[in-house]
């Protein structure tokens, strides 16, 4: 029995929002009655509704994972993470105002290389928990690989990436993605990832890089040009400068945003584009506007209903990733056999104590 | 192979051994149990206890099977009612929440956050309390030791300050000293451990001011301020730390400062008796936060690294506490212009010199 993609996309969604707000709304107000501690529960009923209304091929996904097992990712975080985060702040204080300045550096470094090693082991943890939650023809995703090897990776990448003035951070970025990917597998099938740094995104990213710069000289070349003509009026000095400032500001803000936003829309489509499992071709087509309008959409959606908008931010992310990824290719169901892989016990608990998204 | 009864029913079904779908009858095996039967396959008995609603697929119900990943089964034609009698119903919100109902799970919740937002209101003033003193003293020497170099040791200054410390009716096993910070503050950390920096000596014009600073850290140390603000942050940390990053640290802060508030007018209040009690006026400290108040921005930075262990918001409302509370009582000077020539140099020659830390201090 062989999966076909052809015609139809192989992704699609099925729900609707006024289907999602009942939910939205009831998470909110048993969030805020339990302090926060229904979040987790939330989270899980959330993905609940959204994995059951995605149809893959010819069936839909299947969220397994519970609450508690968000809830003890999360406890297990704080005890691992949290709690000696708060210990160190205080050596550190204590160290400081003894004047031991090198010593509460030294231990700021060191904080600093084990955050950046933690965060590494919380990303991945948190992809191999989604991959083994993630049920489709009733089998399931993960990786036997604990995610300590990739974490030593994410460490030195990241500071290499960093220390060549911020120009190998693509690279970085690339080829962590495929070092992730690599190691997860989907039913018997293992993902393979062969994202490369194309001269399209290396090119979005110097535009990245240099724009700060063409708009520091273009604010200094305005300033000796148009400089000598006010100089003689405060009134127009002060309008210049606030003039520099507006214009510094959307420079930064908005333009540096822009661009960001098509190097990121430009990384998405490579490293997604260049995930295969089994027969079957992934492929994500968003392009920048695309991402624009979600981001900007977003951004209203939160402003206009005074923050209450939050509740489907996630609902809006999801749908706009299955809308966008596409695949291509066959699945040979009758090899399709259950994952062998070890089922993580608990949730993605670092990765929320680090604040960060899911791919 | 069973014949299919009446109650037999058409159903999707994944094993969650191998991605293949099939489509077997579900019948009936006794009351509480049925079988997947399929051509030249049977599977089961299962019980219907075990299933677990998964909503609708294009409105045909889903279940799952306990401990059995990947199992599941979506009904394709309509239910027998044989069977639909004895199907689980959905959950929803979670065990607790599907079992009583939504409403009076929110009532039921929001009667025990009551009860922990009192408790944090409550609790770390009674915790602090149980606290020994011995204990609070062994953790204020952890965060601050002897500051090292920056301590302030001329020995007529000491004298000076001591005789300062007596006139305000001081209690033993209080260590006050000196450090040569030029930040115009004054910080009580654990365990009676009171701090003037000497940047508050360098800006006072009169010995009053700095005995009704001090005094007003002796209220700390006499209300165990600090170590309560201690256990608050705390248990804040644990209690708020469900929420999401930003409501939580908003929370914690509007707490911590509606606390701290209050924390301020008592030890205000300790400072007027004892300036009183010592015959001391309390007019050049009043003067003494007006001034501060003005040069509360240049301390800021400062202040956000020492915010948990005390904080001292300047108002004007504090100043006039201080000149309202000037009686017709005759007063004296709190020490002598030789005695307050000392203190002034007590951090010695290189006094006000002190390079500052790179760390922010």
């Amino acid at each position: 029995m062989d999966q076909e993609t052809t015609n139809a996309r192989a992704f699609g969604f099925a729900g609707d929002w006024r289907e999602f707000a009942p939910i939205a709304f009831t998470n909110l107000l048993l969030s805020i009655v339990t302090l926060g501690v229904y979040t987790f529960w939330a989270k899980a009923r959330e993905r609940r509704y959204l994995w059951s209304r995605t149809r893959f091929i010819d069936d839909r996904l299947e969220w397994t994972g519970t609450g508690l097992e968000l809830f003890i990712g999360y406890v297990m975080a704080f005890f691992l993470f949290l709690v000696p985060l708060g210990v160190i702040q205080f050596v550190v204080q204590a160290l400081a105002i003894r004047g031991e300045d090198g010593l509460a550096g030294l231990l700021i470094l060191i904080f600093y290389l084990l955050f950046l090693y933690l965060l590494g082991v919380a990303i991945y943890r948190a992809m191999r928990y989604r991959l083994s939650r993630t049920y489709w023809h009733g089998i399931r995703g993960g990786s036997d690989d604990q995610g300590f090897g990739y974490a030593v990776s994410h460490l030195w990448k990241t500071i290499v990436g960093t220390v060549a003035f911020g120009l190998l951070v693509p690279w970085a970025m690339v080829s962590l993605w495929n070092e992730r990917w690599n190691r997860m597998s989907f039913g018997p099938h293992a993902f393979q990832s062969n994202g490369r740094m194309t001269s399209a995104l290396i090119g979005r990213y110097l535009l990245y890089y240099l724009m700060p710069i063409v708009v520091f000289i273009g604010i200094a070349l305005a300033a000796a040009l148009i400089g000598p003509t006010i100089a003689g009026s405060p009134e127009k000095i002060q309008i210049a400068i606030l003039l520099t400032l507006v214009v510094g500001y959307v420079g930064f803000f908005v333009v540096l945003g822009l661009i960001a936003l098509t190097f990121y829309a430009a990384y998405f489509r490579e490293v997604v584009g260049n995930l295969s499992l089994g027969g079957l071709e992934f492929e994500f087509d968003a392009r920048t506007k695309d991402w624009l309008v979600l981001f900007v959409g977003n951004v209203l959606l939160v402003v206009v209903t005074l923050g209450i908008g939050t509740i489907f931010l996630g609902y809006r992310n999801w749908t706009f990733f299955v809308r966008h990824i596409q695949a291509y290719g066959s699945l040979d169901l009758d090899d399709f056999t259950q994952s062998t892989t070890r089922e993580p016990r608990q949730g993605e608990g670092l990765l929320d104590a680090f604040d960060v998204g899911a791919f | 192979m069973s014949a299919p009864s009446e109650a037999a029913v058409r159903v999707w079904h994944y094993d969650g051994n191998s991605g293949v779908r099939r489509e077997p009858l579900l019948v009936p095996a006794g009351e509480d149990r049925f079988m997947l039967v399929d051509l030249g396959r049977e599977d089961g008995p299962y019980a219907y206890a075990d299933l677990v609603a998964q909503g609708a697929v294009d409105g045909h119900p889903r279940f799952g099977l306990k401990k059995r990943p990947g199992w599941s089964m979506t009904f394709a034609e309509a239910l027998p009612e044989a069977v639909a009698a004895r199907l689980p119903g959905t959950a929803r919100y979670g065990g607790v929440i599907d079992r009583i109902g939504l409403w009076p799970a929110v009532g039921a919740f929001a009667a025990v956050s009551a009860l922990i937002i009192v408790g944090i209101a409550t609790v770390p003033s009674m915790v602090a309390r149980l606290i020994p003193r011995s204990v609070e003293a062994r953790l204020g020497s952890l965060m601050v030791g002897d500051f090292g170099e920056r301590a302030c040791t001329d020995p007529a200054g000491v004298a000076a300050l001591q005789a300062m410390a007596e006139r305000m009716q001081m209690r033993d096993g209080v260590d006050l000293r000196v450090v040569d910070v030029p930040m115009v503050n004054a910080v009580t950390l654990p365990g009676g451990h009171v701090v003037l920096f000497s940047g508050l000596l360098q800006q006072a014009s009169s010995p009053d001011e700095v005995a009704g600073v001090l005094a007003h850290e002796l209220g700390h140390v006499e209300n165990r301020d600090v170590l309560e603000s201690l256990v608050r942050q705390l248990g804040l940390s644990v209690v708020l730390g469900g929420l999401d990053g930003n409501v939580g640290g908003y929370t914690n802060a509007l707490l911590s400062a509606s606390y701290s508030r209050g924390a301020e007018a008592r030890a205000d209040g300790f400072a007027i008796d004892a300036l009183r009690t010592a015959q001391v006026s309390p007019r050049p400290t009043a003067a003494f936060f007006s001034k501060l108040a003005k040069s509360e921005v240049k301390v800021k930075g400062a202040d956000a690294l020492l915010t948990y262990m005390a904080s001292h918001p300047m108002s004007s409302e504090r100043e006039q506490r201080f000149a309202a509370s000037a009686g017709k009582a005759a007063t004296t000077p709190v020490l002598d212009a030789a005695q307050w020539q000392a203190l002034k140099g007590i951090c010695g020659a290189g006094s006000g010199k002190w390079k500052g830390s790179r760390l922010g201090f």
